[in-house]
């Protein structure tokens, strides 16, 4: 080695000592010395694998000792089982064919500790003939590499574990809604009815609008039979939204179908139910109420008369659609919210249905509807008279659907539930069954 | 939409809360645990004015009914003053104008 004219002389004496003192240290640096001290292993075998040179670098990594080395080991003896058998299936007989190999990874075997993981290069010296002389072999420490590889790894382990788990959960959440899904649908069902009862003389239909979908109503109505050929039926609206609206409705419901069975008067079933929610709800200072219409009918009558009576705690009047064409409501003045004051003021009206005529019960998200650009009007009862007039004399389905249509007109103006009910007497009698509908 | 805001003056003959803003599910339970911080002796009356009040829904009137209950277990009067057209609308349709007291307005509480 020399120096280079090309090298820039470092500015100052001083400076110029030092350099030359580092070359020269470097020009005693023996080819020999650079080969056994060199930062890789360095081995050169027989074309058997005989180890016929070895660095002191790789026998200082290894722990071994040139005299039980040299002439005395195969290259894969230094190596793990592992490494051995890959060695004799893939790295000699590729190393044969190509001539030369770079960066395969490997374990050597070390005296002391555990395996040292390495990167070896390996070429073939060949004669002047181009016959195989011998092999040269070199070998990196690959430990920090491999440790990185395998920090690599098991990180990539740890996040398809934790996505494997998100999934699970996300898995487990859906099923747990569906789960509340059906629990809710239950609980529906059993504040409002799927279908009607078929009613010998009648005709039925119902709507049920609710405002959110995951909510359970607050709005309820019922049809049964009563004691004698009569029916009862009922609608109405409880305060407040959710759960515990649903709870409430609930106890209203039952306590409504075992009240009606007792007592079949319309005045007596609500007074009952005033009483009981008044009772279950005052005491604790959180008043629940709720407005409801009550009716008992009696279908069948002379001429198809059907005589109905109702009774109303705070409830907005029911509307009837008679055969000849005029549309009116039925007072029921003086009737008070349900649960609020004991001993509560029930208002009651009775009508007589002709054959032709249709009553129409609902809930005041139907009059309380906000019309109008800015959403700022209410709906009201003279334009639902308006409504109704127009429309009458109407079967209850043909009642129902329309009304269902004016909903859908709402849009979002419509933000309450709402119930509707109509029962109405056969405008011809058929000698077949009447026919129950219920849209939902 | 309006907040809910709750003034409080004291009269010779009780409590009158002046009542503002939107009384609605989400606002209603600010006045009714405002209620329960109004002391009442029997003999008072609790006077709600309501001439600010923009809108009430159903949870509203419950809020004012347990107000009602509030004032009974104490031993006091209640009275609504100065209902809005709309509220007394709504109030007549359930019956419940039979079961408040109404006044014109809260002055003549005193």
């Amino acid at each position: 080695m020399c120096r280079t004219g090309g090298i820039p002389e470092p500015a100052g004496a001083g400076g110029e000592a030092t350099t030359d003192a580092a070359f020269s240290a470097l020009l005693e640096d023996s080819p020999e010395d650079l080969y056994e001290s060199a930062p890789c292993g360095y081995l050169s075998t027989m074309m058997d694998g005989t180890i016929a040179k070895i660095n002191d670098t790789l026998l200082d990594w290894l722990g071994l000792h040139r005299e039980d080395v040299a002439g005395r080991k195969r290259f894969a003896d230094l190596l793990t089982i592992g490494g051995k058998l890959y060695h004799e299936t893939h790295f000699a007989p590729l190393l044969r064919m190509q001539g030369e190999l770079r960066g395969i990874a490997l374990d050597m075997r070390r005296r002391s500790g555990g395996p040292l993981p390495v990167l070896v290069s390996a070429v073939i010296k060949h004669g002047s003939e181009g016959e195989p002389l011998l092999i040269r072999i070199t070998v990196f420490d690959a430990s920090d590499r491999r440790a990185y590889e395998k920090e690599l790894l098991h990180r990539r382990q740890e996040a398809e574990r934790a996505r494997a788990e998100a999934d699970e959960a996300r898995r487990q959440a859906e099923a747990d809604r569906a789960r509340l899904a059906d629990a809710l649908a239950v609980l529906q069902r059993s504040l409002v009815p799927d279908s009607l009862p078929a009613v010998p003389g009648l005709e039925t239909a119902v709507h049920y609008h609710t405002a959110s979908p995951d909510q359970l109503g607050g709005d309820f109505y019922d049809l049964f039979p009563v004691a004698g050929d009569r029916w009862a039926f009922f609608l109405g609206d409880v305060c407040g939204k959710g759960p515990e609206a649903a709870s409430l409705t609930s106890l209203t419901r039952y306590t409504l179908r075992a009240a009606a069975h007792h007592d079949p008067d319309p005045a007596s079933a609500l007074s009952t139910l005033n009483a009981v929610l008044h009772e279950r709800y005052t005491g604790d200072g959180n008043p629940r109420y709720c407005t409801c219409i009550f009716g008992i009918v009696e279908p069948g009558g002379e001429h198809g008369r059907t005589v109905v009576r109702l009774a109303s705690g705070g409830h907005p009047p029911a509307l009837v659609l008679r055969t000849d064409g005029r549309a009116e409501y039925l007072p029921t003045p003086g009737g008070l919210l349900i649960g609020v004051v004991p001993g509560a003021p029930i208002g009651t009206a009775e009508t007589v249905l002709a054959p032709g005529d249709t009553l129409v019960l609902y809930t005041d998200g139907l009059t309380e509807a906000r019309i109008g650009s800015g959403r700022d009007e209410l709906y009201g009862e003279d334009a639902l008279h308006a409504f109704a007039t127009e429309h009458a004399p109407a079967a209850p389905r043909e009642v129902i659907t329309a009304l269902t249509g004016l909903l859908e007109g709402f849009g979002d103006g419509l933000d309450d539930d709402t119930a509707l009910l109509a029962l109405g007497v056969p405008a011809a009698p058929s000698p077949m069954s009447p026919a129950t509908s219920h849209t939902s | 939409m309006n907040p809910l805001t709750v003034r409080q003056l004291d009269t010779a003959t009780g409590p009158v809360l002046y009542v503002a803003g939107d009384l609605d599910f989400d606002r209603a339970p600010v006045l009714r645990s405002r209620l329960d911080q109004v002391p009442l002796s029997p003999g008072q009356c609790l006077v709600l004015d309501l001439s600010g009040l923009a809108f009430c829904d159903s949870s509203g009137i419950t809020a004012l009914l347990a107000a009602r209950q509030h004032a009974l277990v104490a031993g006091a009067d209640m009275a609504l003053a100065a209902v809005p057209a709309n509220l007394l609308r709504v109030l007549t349709l359930v019956g419940l104008d039979q079961v408040f007291t109404l006044r014109p307005d809260s002055s003549a509480a005193s």
